[in-house]
């Protein structure tokens, strides 16, 4: 690769205590690509996402992020100066706040140069149902609507990378199916996703190339495509068929 | 005369109440409990005598107080509560506070004596009423009582509908989520002792206004009159503390007046600990208690 990558993480080291979680992670994402990382259980991919947001202290290892180095940044500016919008496994929407002012927050760190009523028009032509549970409490939605309500945020103030922990986790096929359609939509107005999942093959069709994490090691990568047709990889290493 | 102690206990009650949100608000955020809260009300007595005492005007008197305590409120945010942020930090954070207000108080104690210290009002001032329906009401207390309440409801006001509000219910429900939504935590902790600190140092500086001196055993009696109020009303609920702080002015004034004033401390930890068994909530937060929150 010539030119450097929007995404570039070196040689990355992560640990709770003794437990090595991410072993010598490196990685890469484009401007405008979509990553998948698949992985079985405990392979260490939230802890990846978490310390790439610098939520966990890195043991060791280099991530640049659009050119610049984010050692040291603190999550808050990570997240609104630097758009880097981490979506984790429990979805993490304010739930005593109202759909309304979850929106608005996102708003207000970091305001994509357009009224909140504009934003929020787009949100709601892409989620109707969210207009209608607008003033209700985020924590009185259902997990699939909390996921919708994630995606919307990212609607609303249009990170520079989306970080998603496993986007399909407790949803029921159809709402699978909803969600990987609002992810393709994103893929196709060129927005950056880095996304981790167990559910594999949902993720593989998804991206343009994708990592098979184990153990906290990168063990293959490739593009989504010939993983998805590499059969020995499943076997060996995710355990599913 | 029962009109009159009703309106002295709704004007006590309205400086509990102050208090009570002070701790409740950082509760909200932070899960612990500020032991410096008391003293910093206490402190804001003394700022209001040492301002008059300088020629001060009485509203200049209580913006003072309010700007000392809440600078006194970012330095305990600082030395007693940043580094203890961690949920296993409880202990920690509650005896550096505590040590906090009691340098507080030794300071105090060393540059005004143990005895209160008079406030000079004008004598005007002092006597000055208006009566209502047959009742005449001191204007002192009538103002206090309309500062406390324009106070909170500000509050009230910001917290529901500012950015800033908004802040402050993600941080209290999630700093981690809060964080990933761009929000500057420690920020917004900053501006919750600021707020809750610089309220007690008006109720500080109200109260020596009222009863014509300040007292540097106030934070301990007073003050942690004001924490039991909070466990009262729910804790990390203002509306709690608010309506908590009415009911308890109330009740005291009334206990005094029916002539068993004696008991009236008493009665209130009692009632904490009554209300705590049967209702640990709290009587006035909402059921589901996080969302109450603030
Ligand atoms: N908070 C934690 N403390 C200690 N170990 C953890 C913690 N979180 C995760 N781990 C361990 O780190 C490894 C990777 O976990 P995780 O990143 O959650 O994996 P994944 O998201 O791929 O399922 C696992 O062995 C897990 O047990
Ligand atoms: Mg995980």
């Amino acid at each position: 690769m010539a030119e450097p990558s929007f995404l570039d993480v070196q040689d990355l080291h992560v640990s709770y205590g003794p437990i090595k979680a991410v072993r010598g992670v490196s990685l890469q994402v484009a401007e405008g690509e979509a990553v998948a990382i698949v992985g079985a259980n405990g392979a260490g991919k939230s802890t990846l996402l978490r310390a790439l947001c610098n939520l966990l202290p890195r043991a060791s290892g280099k991530v640049m992020f659009a050119g610049r180095s984010t050692a040291g940044v603190p999550t808050h500016l990570l997240a609104g100066r630097e758009g880097m919008l981490l979506v984790p496994e429990d979805r993490a929407v304010l739930r005593s706040l109202t759909v309304l002012e979850n929106l608005r927050l996102s708003h207000d760190t970091r305001p994509a140069g357009r009224s909140f009523a504009a934003a929020n028009e787009e949100v709601f032509a892409h989620f109707p149902r969210l207009r209608t549970r607008a003033g209700q409490a985020a924590g009185n939605l259902s997990g699939g609507e909390q996921q919708m309500l994630t995606l919307a945020r990212a609607l609303v103030s249009p990170p520079r990378i989306l970080l998603l922990d496993e986007p399909s986790l407790g949803l029921s096929p159809r709402l699978v199916r909803e969600v990987y359609a609002i992810l393709r939509d994103f893929r196709a107005r060129g927005m950056t996703i880095l996304l981790v999942e167990q559910n594999v093959r949902t993720a593989l069709r998804f991206a343009h190339r994708a990592y098979v994490l184990r153990q906290g090691t990168i063990v293959q990568h490739g593009s989504g495509e010939a993983l998805l047709a590499d059969d020995g990889l499943f076997r060996q290493y995710l355990g599913v068929h | 005369m029962l009109t009159e102690q009703i309106v002295n206990g709704i004007v006590m009650g309205s400086l509990y109440a102050l208090i009570a949100q002070g701790y409740t608000l950082v509760f909200g955020v932070l899960d612990k409990l500020n032991f410096a809260h008391g003293e910093i009300f206490m402190f804001g007595g003394y700022v209001a005598v040492a301002s008059v005492a300088m020629g001060a005007s009485i509203p200049l008197a209580l913006l003072l107080a309010l700007l000392a305590c809440g600078a006194l409120g970012l330095a305990v945010e600082l030395v007693s509560f940043r580094k203890f942020r961690s949920h296993d930090a409880h202990i920690t954070a509650a005896l550096s506070s505590f040590a906090f207000g009691l340098v507080l108080l030794d300071l105090v104690q060393k540059a005004w004596g143990t005895e209160p210290v008079a406030i000079e009002l004008p004598h005007a001032l002092r006597i000055a009423s208006v009566e209502f329906l047959g009742v005449r009401f001191s204007v002192v207390k009538l103002a206090i009582l309309v500062v406390a309440l324009v106070l909170m409801f500000a509050l009230h006001l910001a917290i529901a509908r500012t950015r800033l509000g908004r802040s402050i219910r993600a941080v209290a429900e999630s700093a981690t989520s809060a964080a990933l939504y761009g929000i500057n935590v420690t920020r917004v902790i900053q501006i919750v002792f600021l707020l809750a600190s610089a309220m007690a140092g008006v109720a500080g500086a109200a109260l020596a206004i009222r009863t014509g001196f300040a007292a540097n055993e106030v934070g301990f009696t007073l003050g942690l009159k004001a924490l039991a109020i909070m466990a009262i009303g729910g804790m990390g609920d203002l509306r709690g503390a608010f309506l908590g702080g009415l009911l308890i002015g109330v009740f005291e004034a009334l206990a005094f007046q029916w002539g068993f004033g004696q008991i009236a401390d008493t009665g209130v930890w009692l009632f904490m600990i009554f209300v705590l068994l049967v209702r640990p909530t709290g009587l006035f937060a909402a059921r589901a208690s996080k969302e109450a929150r603030a």
